[in-house]
């Protein structure tokens, strides 16, 4: 971690520039601080849906709305599917934040690699799970104009939000593709240090921390 | 970091996991088998602590910040004050539409 911060040995004032007053470096918390401001956007998402609810008489009821799952005909629980999403995020977190530890820790190539592998692999089954999902929703004709479970802003704001959401875990897909394909030929060995894993590991995670909401909001409230 | 400290590490991610699916089966199971005819409010305060207490072992273990520098942990959590009265003001709107929506049209 030392390595990293390479701040200038001068007698300056740490507000100054002189060295990192919070011990990170500037990458790290130029992040930290572009994840606050994208919390701000999905909260101002999450907040028009909680002022559109209250503005209803009734609401469409989650557990039935939600209560299909994949490859079993009319199936009848409720839930059953979006926990099984919660858990794949969930998990490919834990994966994210083993390739972190292991690039900081022991700088061990091979270990980073792998689990930024699951972590991809994780990324891509939550995707394919949404998709599966709007899919049948639009199928049982919850669109954007019209919802036969109830309130239309239901529907269309399920369909932002979500999207909102799987837009990210899709971007975060492809960065840590692109940040996977830099630990196998080396680009962080020759660095020295694996911190650009950890500052993607800090965007999955928001990934993750932005879904607990979003499955609260949508599937439990 | 030592072999010692490497290995609490692990131990405390997979620790952390373990926690938040508990708490994310025990939601689902609330859900499903609260009783209809009851007030909801126990039931939602419920899903916001539990919620709040997800993210709190995401920002806090995941994300590192509880073995960040105190000052940094201050800049990112106070600001996050606004959005508790973003939400109050806001849902205290649509209630008034809700209110208009019954009472003038």
């Amino acid at each position: 971690m030392e390595a990293t911060l390479t701040a200038p040995t001068t007698t300056k004032n740490s507000w100054n520039g002189g060295v990192s007053p919070f011990k990170v470096s500037w990458g790290k918390l130029m992040m930290w601080y572009f994840l606050l401001g994208d919390s701000f956007s999905f909260a101002s998402f999450l907040v028009t849906y909680g002022a559109l609810r209250f503005s209803y008489d009734s609401w469409p009821v989650p557990n039935e709305v939600f209560k299909s799952f994949p490859f079993v005909e009319h199936a009848n629980w409720p839930l059953m599917f979006v926990s099984l999403m919660t858990f794949i995020l969930i998990m490919s977190s834990v994966t994210m934040v083993l390739a972190v530890h292991y690039g900081n820790a022991e700088k061990d190539k091979k270990k980073v690699a792998m689990w930024l592998f699951f972590t991809i692999l994780g990324g891509i089954a939550f995707l394919s799970c949404q998709a599966w999902e709007w899919t049948h929703l639009i199928g049982e004709g919850m669109v954007m104009t019209s919802n036969p479970f109830g309130a239309t802003a239901f529907g269309w704001l399920f369909f932002c939000i979500t999207g909102f959401h799987g837009f990210h875990v899709l971007t975060g897909v492809i960065i840590n593709c692109i940040v996977l394909s830099n630990v196998t030929s080396g680009v962080y060995d020759r660095k020295g240090s694996y911190e650009m894993v950890e500052k993607c590991g800090l965007y999955w995670h928001f990934v993750d921390l932005v879904w607990v909401f979003v499955f609260m909001a949508f599937y439990l409230l | 970091m030592s072999a010692e400290a490497h290995g609490n590490m692990v131990k405390l991610i997979w620790r952390t996991f373990w926690i938040m699916l508990i708490l994310t089966i025990v939601e689902v199971v609330a859900a499903i088998f609260y009783p209809h005819d009851m007030n909801r409010m126990p039931l939602n305060i419920f899903f916001i602590v539990m919620s709040l207490t997800k993210a709190f072992y995401i920002v806090g273990t995941f994300m590192h910040l509880k073995f960040e520098v105190k000052h940094l942990i201050i800049t990112i959590l106070v600001p996050l004050i606004l959005l508790l009265y973003t939400i109050c003001i806001f849902l205290a709107e649509g209630s008034s539409w809700l209110n208009m929506k019954n009472t003038i049209w």
